[in-house]
C-alpha cells in the first residue's frame, strides 16, 4: 500500500518534471536561435518546396535546382520533400530547412511564423504578375464568362474545386476575386466546394468530371496543356483573373547575408541558353529569375488578414 | 380483484415503452440530420446527373477490372504493405505499454483501493489518490476523443511525413481506448476474487499483480487483439493525412486517376486486413481456456500448456522487433529504393531544437472562444465587431417573450452565427448527421443480410425445420451464403476512409458519399456479429417456433431473441461512426474535421484548438450517454 503510494507520487513527479522541463527548454530555445547556427554558414543547405504539384517531375525539378546551387555555391545542397504546404512553412520556421520555394500565402506565413526572420531570395519574372485560371469541364455547359459575377450567377448546381487549402493561386486569390466580384462566397454560389490538394489534381479532376469547375495556377495549366493536350481539351479556360504576386524562394536570415547573397546570385544567373537553365526555367515557364523583397507580398498579406471566410 | 391488478401491472411493466421511446428518438435524429445539414440528392433526382453518375459507376467497374500487376508495382505494393504493418504493430506495442500504466491509475480498484474509509481524516488522505485517478481518466478521455487522423494532422508538422507519424498518431488514440477498457475490466473484477491478498497484507500493487490482473487477463488479451486488428485497418488509411504506408499511395493514385494501380493497392489492403482477421482468429482459439468448449484446443501436458504462453510472448516480441528494425533500417519503400530511417525524427525529439516545434503549437492549447462578439473580452476588438455588425444581439427584432414565434428563433440563430464558437458547434452536425444516417442504413442492411449470412439458417436449417432439402437447393444456399459472406468480408475489410475516397471520386464530395461509406463499413462489421448472435441461439428455440418458412422464423424468432445484442452492437458502432464522421471530414467530406484541418494548415492554431475542443466534447458526451444507458463494453 505504502509502496504504491510512493510509486504514484514518483510517477506524478516525473510527469510534472518532464512538463516543466519542456516548458523551460522551449523558452530558452528561442533566445539561442536555431537553424544553421548564429551567422555561421551551415555545412549543408537544405531546401524544400510547397508541393503544389503531385508528380515525380516536381521532385526531379527541385533536385536539379539543389544540384545547381551546390555547384555554384560550393556547399552541399539537398532537397527535402514535404507533403503539404503547412509542413513547408513549419520546416522553415523551425530550422529543418534553410530555404524554401513558397507561394504567396506561404511566404507571408513564413514571415509571420519566423517572426520576421525570413528573407526573399529571388522569384521568377512571371511571379510578379501571376494569374489564376478558372476552368470548366467541357460537358458542364459553362462557356467563357466575362467576370466571376456571371459565373456565380449561373452555377448554383455545379461542384467546384480549389487546389491546396494553403495555396495562393489555387485558393486564396481565386477565392478573393470571386468574393469581391460576385459578393458571394464560393460555398454559397456552388453546390459543393472541395480542395483537390494540388494544381495538377485540380486539372485532372475537372477534366474527368469529378468537379465541373476548378481554379488553378496558370503556369501549371500551360505546361500540362503541352504535355497532355487531351486534358486541356476536356477542361477549357473560362476566366483569367487579374494579376498578383506569387511564388518566391524564401530563406532564413540566419543562413547569413553572404551565403544568401551567393545563392541569390546563382539563381539570378540562371539562363535559358545553358542546359541547366533551360531545364529549370523551362519547367517553371519563366524567362529568368529576378530580385524581390518581402514588402512586395504585403498585398497578399492584406487579403489574408481581411479574412478567408470558409464558413467555419 | 387484487390478483387482477397485479396481472395488469405486470403487463403494463412489460409494455415496450422503451421501444417506442427508442423509435421516437431514432425518428427525431433522422429528421434532425436531414434538417440540420444540407443534403444533395441531385445525383438521384436529376436525370442528367444520374446518367453521368451511372456512366462513372460503370467506369469504376471497368477501372477495377484491370488491376496493375506489373512486377515493379507489385513489389512496391508489398513494401508499402510491410510499412503499414510495421506502423500498426509499433502503434499497438506503444499503446499497450502506455495504456497499461495509465489504466492502473484510472482503475479505482487499483489506484485507490477498495477498502472503505471512515472519518474525514481517512477521506482526506485518500484525496490525492482520487485526484490522481481522475487525472488519469481525463488523460485517457482526451487521448481517445481526438481521432487518430487529427493526431496525425498535428504530428505531421512535428515528426514530418512517414510511417512513424502514423504509428505515433495511432498509438495515442489506441492508448486512450485500451486504457479506458483495461481500467473498466479491472474495476469490474469482483473484489471477492482477490480479497485474500488484501487479507494477507498485500498492498495495492500486489493486489493488482496477483489478484486483479490475472482475473481480467483473458478479457484484456482478447480486447487488445481486437484493437490490434483495428490498428492495421487504420494504418492502411492514415497515410491520407501524412502517415505513410498504403494510404498515402492510394490517395495519390486516386488523385491522378490511375485506377489500375488503385485496384492493386486495394487488393493488398484487403489482403492485409483479412490476413489480420485470420491470424487474430487463430490466436483467439489458442487463448481459449474453457476446456468444455467444443472447439477449444486441449493442451496435452503441463509443458505444452505453459510453453504456449512463452511462445506467444516470444512471437509477439519478434514481430515488434521486426517492426522497429523495419522502420529504422529495413524500409526501402521510398522513391529512391534506398532504406530510410524513419525513426530519426522520433530520436531527435529529445534535443531542444526539435522541442521548439512543439512549442509551435502552444496556441492549440489556447482555444479561441471569440468572446468579443458576445460582448466580453478585449474592448478594442469588441469595437471592431460592433462596427462590422458581427456581434451577437438577441433583442434586435424580437424580445424574449416572442419565444413562441418560429421566426424569432430563426433570427436568434442567425445572430448567434456571428459567434465563432456557435459555428464550430454547428459544424459538428455534419459528422453527427453522417453517423446517424450511415449507422441506420448500415444496421438495416446488416439485419437483412444476416439471414443469408447465417450458418444456422442456410446450412444447418434442417436441424430445426425437419426438411431434407434437395442437393440443388443446398448448393443454392451455399452459394447464397458465400455471396453474403463475401459482401460482408469486403465491406468490412476495406476501411471507411477508402470507401469514402472511392465515392467522392465518383459521385462528388459531400454528405452522401460519407454516409454511404459509413453505411457500407457498418454493414460489414455488423453483419458478422449479428449473424454470430443468431447462430449462438440453441436450435430447439427455432424448432418450437418453426412454421414452414425459414425467413419468417428468422424474422419473428431469431430477430427478437438477438435483438438486444444487435442494439448494443449498433450503439457501439454508432459511437465509432461519429468519430469516423470527424475523420471523413478531415479527409475532405466537410464539417467539423474539415474546419479543424483547414485552420490548422492556415496556422490559426487558436481556432483549430476550438475545433479540437468540440471534437473532444462530442466524443466525451456520447461516451457519457452510452455509460448512462449502461451500454458499457464490459459485460
Amino acid at each position: 500500500m505504502k509502496r504504491v503510494g510512493w510509486l504514484m507520487i514518483a510517477l506524478a513527479g516525473i510527469f510534472s518534471f518532464a512538463a516543466c522541463g519542456g516548458g523551460n527548454n522551449t523558452a530558452g530555445g528561442n533566445t539561442t536561435g536555431s537553424g544553421g547556427g548564429n551567422g555561421k554558414a551551415p555545412d549543408k543547405i537544405i531546401i524544400t518546396a510547397i508541393p503544389d504539384e503531385n508528380s515525380d517531375a516536381f521532385k526531379d525539378h527541385f533536385k536539379t535546382i539543389a544540384k545547381y546551387i551546390e555547384g555554384k555555391v560550393g556547399i552541399p545542397c539537398e532537397y527535402m520533400h514535404v507533403e503539404n504546404y503547412a509542413a513547408a512553412v513549419t520546416a522553415l520556421a523551425n530550422g529543418q530547412a534553410h530555404m524554401s520555394w513558397m507561394g504567396g500565402v506561404t511566404t507571408v506565413q513564413a514571415d509571420q511564423q519566423t517572426k520576421g526572420e525570413a528573407v526573399v531570395v529571388a522569384c521568377r519574372d512571371t511571379d510578379k504578375k501571376f494569374v489564376t485560371y478558372f476552368i470548366a469541364n467541357k460537358d458542364a455547359g459553362v462557356g467563357e464568362v466575362k467576370d466571376l459575377k456571371e459565373l456565380a450567377g449561373l452555377s448554383s448546381n455545379l461542384s467546384f474545386t480549389f487546389g491546396s487549402k494553403g495555396s495562393t493561386s489555387g485558393h486564396l486569390m481565386p477565392r478573393h476575386f470571386f468574393t469581391t466580384q460576385s459578393g458571394k462566397k464560393p460555398e454559397e454560389a456552388f453546390k459543393s466546394v472541395a480542395y483537390s490538394g494540388s494544381h495538377d489534381k485540380t486539372m485532372q479532376q475537372v477534366a474527368d468530371g469529378t468537379h465541373q469547375i476548378g481554379a488553378l495556377n496558370y503556369a501549371v495549366y500551360e505546361r500540362l496543356k503541352k504535355e497532355k493536350p487531351e486534358l486541356a481539351e476536356k477542361a477549357p479556360i473560362i476566366y483569367k483573373t487579374p494579376s498578383y504576386v506569387d511564388y518566391c524562394f524564401v530563406a532564413r536570415k540566419d543562413l547569413g547575408d553572404e551565403l544568401i547573397g551567393k545563392v541569390r546570385a546563382a539563381l539570378l544567373e540562371l539562363d535559358p541558353a545553358t542546359e541547366e537553365g533551360k531545364k529549370i526555367l523551362g519547367y517553371w515557364k519563366a524567362g529568368k529569375m529576378v530580385e524581390a523583397d518581402m514588402s512586395e507580398w504585403a498585398g497578399i498579406k492584406a487579403v489574408m488578414e481581411s479574412g478567408v471566410d470558409i464558413g467555419g | 380483484m387484487s390478483r387482477r391488478v397485479v396481472t395488469v401491472e405486470r403487463y403494463a411493466a412489460k409494455r415496450p415503452w422503451g421501444h417506442f421511446a427508442a423509435l421516437l428518438v431514432v425518428a427525431v435524429l433522422v429528421i434532425g440530420s436531414f434538417w440540420a445539414v444540407e443534403w444533395d440528392f441531385s445525383t438521384f433526382t436529376d436525370p442528367a446527373k444520374a446518367e453521368r453518375a451511372l456512366e462513372r459507376a460503370s467506369g469504376l467497374v471497368e477501372a477495377f477490372s484491370s488491376p496493375d500487376f506489373s512486377d515493379d508495382w507489385l513489389e512496391r505494393c508489398w513494401e508499402l504493405t510491410k510499412e503499414t504493418l510495421s506502423a500498426a504493430v509499433m502503434a499497438t506495442f506503444l499503446a499497450v505499454i502506455f495504456a497499461y500504466l495509465l489504466a492502473m491509475g484510472a482503475a479505482k480498484s487499483v489506484s485507490v483501493g477498495v477498502e472503505p474509509v471512515s472519518g474525514w481524516r481517512g477521506r482526506l488522505l485518500r484525496l490525492p489518490q482520487h485526484l490522481f485517478c481522475s487525472a488519469c481518466r481525463w488523460t485517457l478521455d482526451v487521448l481517445r476523443a481526438v481521432p487518430d487522423f487529427a493526431w496525425a494532422v498535428i504530428l505531421v508538422a512535428v515528426l514530418g511525413l512517414g510511417p512513424v507519424t502514423g504509428a505515433v498518431a495511432l498509438a495515442l488514440n489506441i492508448t486512450g481506448i485500451l486504457g479506458k477498457v483495461y481500467s473498466e475490466f479491472w474495476d469490474s473484477v469482483d473484489p471477492k476474487g482477490y480479497e485474500q491478498i488484501r487479507a494477507l497484507g498485500g498492498g495495492r500493487l500486489k493486489t493488482f499483480l496477483y489478484g486483479i490482473r490475472p482475473l481480467a487477463s483473458r478479457s484484456v488479451q482478447s480486447f487488445t487483439l481486437m484493437r490490434a486488428e483495428c490498428a492495421i485497418r487504420n494504418a492502411a488509411v492514415i497515410g491520407a493525412v501524412g502517415g505513410g504506408g498504403l494510404g498515402a499511395e492510394i490517395m495519390y493514385q486516386i488523385g491522378m486517376g490511375k485506377w489500375g494501380k488503385v485496384t492493386t493497392l486495394m487488393l493488398y489492403t484487403l489482403g492485409l486486413t483479412l490476413g489480420a482477421d485470420l491470424v487474430s482468429n487463430f490466436i483467439r482459439r489458442q487463448l481459449r481456456s474453457d476446456p468444455n468448449h467444443p472447439r477449444a484446443v486441449r493442451a496435452r501436458s503441463t509443458f505444452a500448456n505453459l510453453s504456449r504462453a512463452y511462445i506467444g510472448v516470444a512471437f509477439a516480441m519478434c514481430v515488434v522487433l521486426w517492426s522497429v528494425w523495419f522502420m529504422g533500417w529495413g524500409n526501402s519503400a521510398g522513391p529512391d529504393g534506398k532504406a530510410r530511417n524513419y525513426l530519426e525524427p522520433l530520436a531527435k525529439l529529445g534535443d531542444a531544437k526539435e522541442r521548439k516545434k512543439i512549442a509551435f503549437f502552444e496556441d492549440l492549447l489556447k482555444p479561441d472562444f471569440d468572446l468579443e462578439s458576445i460582448g466580453y473580452g478585449d474592448p478594442a476588438k469588441r469595437k471592431i465587431h460592433e462596427q462590422m455588425g458581427t456581434t451577437v444581439k438577441f433583442s434586435d427584432e424580437y424580445e424574449w417573450w416572442d419565444f413562441w414565434r418560429p421566426s424569432a428563433w430563426v433570427s436568434w440563430e442567425k445572430s448567434l452565427q456571428n459567434w465563432f464558437v456557435w459555428r464550430v458547434v454547428k459544424s459538428a452536425a455534419v459528422p453527427l448527421a453522417m453517423a446517424i444516417i450511415g449507422t441506420l442504413l448500415g444496421v438495416l442492411a446488416a439485419m437483412a443480410l444476416s439471414y443469408p449470412h447465417s450458418l444456422a439458417f442456410q446450412l444447418e436449417s434442417q436441424q430445426f425445420t425437419g426438411e431434407s432439402p434437395h442437393p440443388a437447393v443446398r448448393v443454392l444456399r451455399v452459394i447464397q451464403m458465400a455471396l453474403a459472406r463475401g459482401i460482408g468480408l469486403v465491406s468490412r475489410g476495406v476501411p471507411e476512409v477508402m470507401w469514402a475516397f472511392l465515392f467522392i471520386a465518383f459521385f462528388g464530395p459531400g454528405l452522401l458519399a460519407g454516409s454511404i461509406a459509413i453505411a457500407l463499413h457498418t454493414l460489414g462489421v455488423l453483419v458478422r456479429v449479428f449473424s454470430e448472435s443468431v447462430d449462438n441461439i440453441p436450435y430447439r428455440r427455432f424448432e418450437q417456433a418453426y412454421r414452414g418458412s425459414r425467413m419468417s422464423c428468422f424474422a419473428y424468432t431469431a430477430g427478437p431473441i438477438s435483438w438486444k445484442d444487435w442494439m448494443t452492437y449498433s450503439f457501439f458502432q454508432f459511437e465509432s461512426n461519429v468519430r469516423m464522421g470527424v475523420v471523413l471530414g478531415i479527409v475532405g467530406v466537410g464539417g467539423l474535421g474539415f474546419f479543424f484541418t483547414f485552420n490548422f494548415e492556415w496556422f490559426r492554431f487558436e481556432k483549430a484548438g476550438t475545433h479540437l475542443l468540440v471534437i473532444i466534447l462530442l466524443t466525451v458526451v456520447i461516451d457519457r450517454i452510452s455509460r448512462g444507458l449502461k451500454l458499457s463494453r464490459v459485460s
